[in-house]
């Protein structure tokens, strides 16, 4: 599938993505006082580091796995003596930051980019491990290619930290930007289908141009699973399960099997057994109209409104 | 009360964790800085409960904590991680860790966590 989604766009999805985790961290140090201002995309050839607050603190954590990139939080010094203390190192008079106030700083920047990298992961597919914080003061001489290196984009996001303004820049390689695109496209795509779900399903109202829809989805290839049951478990008891356990379901034996494509519950079935010994799905009832190809997809041979060509069920 | 050993890279956090620690009526008998030093400090010291963080320089905690639990399968280790770090934290669990405490934290929860890996 082609990318579609432009690179100025997932740099400021990711921008966005990561500002909001950020801020959701950064409130619970200084509840009600956080404010998170626009996500700017700096440009090709710009210097994402122009202005920076001289004698104040650069914060920075990079992704090490998963994907590289570093996010570079930087405050002037009454922004991060706020922080601080807000974070309880103690309340400081006039004078240059303590190692116990720099040390927080770092903390709510390993905070807030661990969740910002959770956050990115659930859009990418993976996870994304985090470096430990580098805190530093801003001298007037700061050489920011050398300390937190380049990258071909970057974008920028302000926020205020109890009336103090401070801004995250983030460097981002090609190969991230490539990655998140294609993940919103996939995001895009699943939407779309469910939203041609939903405005189809009930039988009023509905998609006006159903058929360029369909003929635009019919292409595209998608995971289709189907699902026998659920059960929840503590985390301690599922990881004590012994070989041999047995783990009750939310279904009887008789029950119809739920069916996803992407996620998506698409339908019910019957889990059927074909003569040469193969799982299939019987499909009971369908929730959005199916795109009308012979539906036998992977192994579990699905067969969908197919009943002249449908396998035949031992 | 028991002798704990805290681990994490940020001295802000060693202070936290000691304070919470401190005031609950335990003993803070030593800290560490890095997965290196937190398994030295463990050997010299024998703790009945370590705190250990996750994302640390030189070693990170999930190392830390196999090279602890190959040394003391019985070891009490209680995990710090930040909001999102679910996947090291079941990975933790998976390596002996007794419980964790996720990142900021309020006291009560510190001492519930030890008081939980203790018994």
């Amino acid at each position: 599938m082609a990318t579609e989604v432009s690179q100025r766009e997932a740099l400021t999805h990711l921008g966005a993505s990561t500002a909001e985790a950020v801020a959701r961290v950064l409130d619970m140090f200084v509840p009600g006082g956080v404010e998170r201002g626009d996500v700017s995309v700096t440009a090709d050839g710009q210097n994402p580091f122009v202005n920076l607050p001289a004698g104040g603190v650069a914060a920075s954590v990079r992704y090490v796995d998963g994907v590289t990139g570093a996010n570079v939080l930087l405050m002037p010094a009454k922004c991060a003596r706020g922080l601080a203390t807000a974070m309880g190192a103690g309340e400081q008079e006039d004078g240059p930051l303590t190692e116990l106030e720099m040390s927080a700083v770092g903390e709510a920047s390993n905070q807030m980019l661990a969740s910002a990298a959770a956050a990115i992961s659930v859009v990418i597919g993976q996870e994304i491990d985090i470096s430990p914080p580098d805190v530093r003061i801003i001298g007037t001489d700061i050489d920011a290619a050398d300390v937190w290196g380049t990258a071909p984009h970057a974008c920028s996001t302000s926020f205020t930290i109890a009336g103090e303004p401070c801004r995250l820049v983030q460097l981002v390689p090609n190969a991230f930007v490539v990655r998140m695109a294609r993940a919103i496209d996939e995001i895009s795509m699943e939407q779309t289908a469910a939203d041609y779900s939903n405005a189809s399903g009930d039988g009023e109202g509905g998609i006006t141009a159903s058929v360029p829809m369909t003929e635009k989805l019919g292409e595209i290839n998608l995971r289709v699973w189907a699902e026998l049951g659920r059960t929840q478990l503590p985390i301690g008891e599922a990881l004590e399960l012994p070989i041999g356990a047995v783990v009750d379901l939310d279904r009887t034996a008789d029950s119809a099997v739920d069916l996803f494509i992407n996620g998506l519950c698409f339908g019910h079935g019957n889990l059927l057994v074909t003569e040469d010994g193969e799982w299939a799905i019987e499909v009971l009832a369908l929730n959005k109209p199916v795109i009308r190809k012979p539906a036998l997809v992977g192994g579990a041979g699905i067969v969908a409104d197919q009943p002249d060509n449908a396998r035949d069920p031992s | 009360m028991a002798r704990v050993l805290v681990v994490d890279d940020a001295a802000f956090m060693r202070k936290l964790l000691t304070d919470a620690l401190t005031n609950g009526g335990h003993e803070v008998v030593g800290e560490a800085g890095n997965g290196v030093e937190a398994v030295a400090r463990w050997q010299e010291l024998r703790p009945e409960l370590t705190t250990l963080d996750i994302t640390m320089p030189e070693k990170d905690g999930l190392s830390a904590l196999a090279e602890i639990m190959a040394i003391d399968p019985s070891a009490k280790i209680i995990m710090c991680s930040a909001l999102g770090q679910e996947g090291k934290v079941l990975e933790a669990v998976k390596l002996g860790a007794k419980d964790f405490v996720v990142k900021p934290f309020q006291p009560p929860r510190v001492l519930e966590a030890v008081e939980k890996a203790l018994s």
